[in-house]
């Protein structure tokens, strides 16, 4: 069954008196993946904070299809003191589950776990503190809650940044994986390279909608440059 | 309940009639102050590694400082001297809720605006302090400030724990959620959790824990005892299981010897004093063992 359908109408976000955001609509397909790119400061993230939830906003964001869809979120980074005595199995347990995290592990999800921290390439890293992993890693964690339990909607945020070409290849695999069982995807991302490999739609945004469509003809890496400038 | 503080006081009794607990627990004073002990350690070391990790000591210690204000408005008010917990209750709970309320409508830094309340309240207490100092004596006064178990009644004992059951129950259930909503709201929204909700009630049970807390370690020490037992902690846990149970047992350990080694070897330390010590030698040594040993040198 495929994920929600977004629609984005007339979206305007100001914050402190600046805007943010004018005016941007736009949909996005059930099932598909589709990528917001443009420049630093240019309000992708704070249109992902609008769609949580997280940011205050004129006009209409909908999801459409799905009756309360299972939102996964990739965050670029968490706000979390690098010497907090946090392992990757406590950040899991603490995204994932009830019972508190300092009681152990749930049974519920934990083979869902452990196959997922396998796929990403952290299983022998389990029980590393989340402050020794490499950037990168923390990256494919952040990225592999964001899939547990299987969302409908799975919105990620420079998912890749800071990981090397396999991590990355790793997660364009994974989220075509994903799209493919019915997953909507959308991927704030910096890459316009990994955008035209991975997505059938992407938007420029840089506080309106610089332009929209399949990534290879309207997003191409030169003619966007060309818009930031 | 008052049997069953009497029925623990014997057992405590008992045992010190045979040489296996201090003799100072045949005092019942002692007793209760031992059995608010055992309430309070569990529940501000769990706390506290909440409060640790959601980087908010400044903030616990800002309701600390509001129960003075609370206790002196109680007293003005006419509430009893030794325990005005409607007055300080009621005060600390609007002060922590519009102190969260503007920290989310304001640019200011965090630190900045705690300050701020921090000073505020600060003021009016002292200044109501020299009303209120009329009508009670110097003793009641230092109590408020630092905390003694000579005060510790049932009535006391019935709050805390009333306070504790609430505290163990919505902490432990929202745990995760607190700590998520920390590390990163946009992530917690996502997974449906009501960030907002889950910020006041962390909110509402430090002031609680606070105010509960005020008559045995007192209104100037109460936010330490949420802090360094937890701090201590960390400097020699693995996950997040250690720095609970760690945390919780240095709570535990420096409010019973907090209060049993003054009373036992006649040391005219405040109750809150002598806590607050044992769990700061806590850190040391923990700081020490972290820096020293290369096996609690966990992380950089």
């Amino acid at each position: 069954m495929p994920g929600p359908a977004i629609r984005f109408r007339n979206v305007n976000v100001s914050l402190g008196g600046h805007s943010i955001l004018s005016d941007v609509s736009f949909d996005v397909a059930a099932g598909e993946v589709h990528c917001i790119v443009g420049p630093n400061g240019g309000g992708k993230t704070t249109l992902v904070r609008a769609l949580l939830g997280q940011a205050p906003f004129d006009g209409k964001i909908e999801l459409e299809g799905v009756a309360n869809p299972v939102i996964g979120y990739a965050p670029q980074s968490l706000d979390l003191d690098r010497t907090l005595p946090f392992t990757v199995l406590d950040v899991l347990a603490v995204m994932n589950q009830r019972r508190p995290a300092f009681l152990g592990r749930s049974t519920v999800g934990m083979a869902e776990q452990d196959a997922m921290l396998r796929r990403v390439g952290l299983e022998k890293k389990s029980k590393r503190l989340f402050g020794f992993l490499s950037g990168g890693e923390r990256q494919r964690l952040l990225f592999a809650q964001a899939l547990l339990p299987r969302p409908d909607l799975l919105i990620m945020d420079e998912s890749t940044s800071n990981m090397d070409d396999e991590g990355a290849r790793l997660v364009e695999k994974m989220v075509g994986e994903a799209s493919d069982a019915g997953t909507t995807v959308l991927w704030v991302n910096h890459d316009l390279e990994q955008v035209c490999r991975v997505a059938r739609t992407a938007t420029a945004v840089s506080r309106r909608i610089l332009s929209h469509g399949a990534p290879r003809t309207t997003l191409a890496v030169r003619s966007f440059s060309e818009q930031r400038a | 309940m008052n049997t069953l503080y009497a029925a623990i006081r014997a057992g405590f009794e008992g045992l010190a009639n045979w040489g296996l607990l201090p003799s100072a627990l045949h005092f019942q004073f002692v007793g209760n102050a031992v059995i608010a002990a055992l309430v309070i350690g569990p529940l501000l070391g769990m706390l506290g590694t909440m409060v640790v990790v959601k980087r908010m000591a400044f903030f616990s210690q800002a309701i600390g400082n509001a129960a003075l204000t609370g206790v002196s408005i109680g007293v003005l008010l006419g509430e009893s001297n030794s325990s005005p917990y409607v007055s300080t209750f009621a005060f600390c709970i609007i002060f922590g809720l519009v102190l969260r309320y503007t920290q989310q409508r304001t640019s200011l830094s965090s630190d900045v605006l705690i300050g701020v309340f921090l000073s505020i309240s600060l003021a009016i207490g002292a200044s109501l302090l020299l009303f209120v100092s009329a009508r009670m004596n110097t003793h009641v006064l230092e109590n408020i400030l630092f905390g003694s178990i000579l005060t510790v009644s049932p009535l006391d004992l019935n709050i805390l724990l009333a306070v504790a059951a609430i505290c163990f129950v919505v902490g432990g259930v929202f745990y995760n959620r607190m700590l998520l909503s920390s590390f990163s709201p946009s992530l917690a929204e996502a997974r449906g959790v009501p960030v907002r909700l889950i910020e006041y009630t962390f909110v509402l049970l430090i002031t609680l824990v606070t105010v509960a807390c005020v008559k045995i370690v007192g209104a100037v020490l109460v936010e330490a005892l949420l802090v360094i037992p937890a701090a201590a902690a960390r400097n020699v846990s693995r996950s997040i299981r250690e720095f609970v149970f760690y945390s919780v047992g240095f709570a535990t350990v420096a409010c019973l010897l907090g209060i049993i080694v003054p009373m036992q070897y006649n040391v005219p330390v405040p109750s809150g004093g002598a806590i607050i010590l044992v769990a700061a030698s806590f850190f040391a040594i923990t700081a020490l063992l972290r820096n020293l040993l290369p096996a609690f040198r966990v992380a950089t």
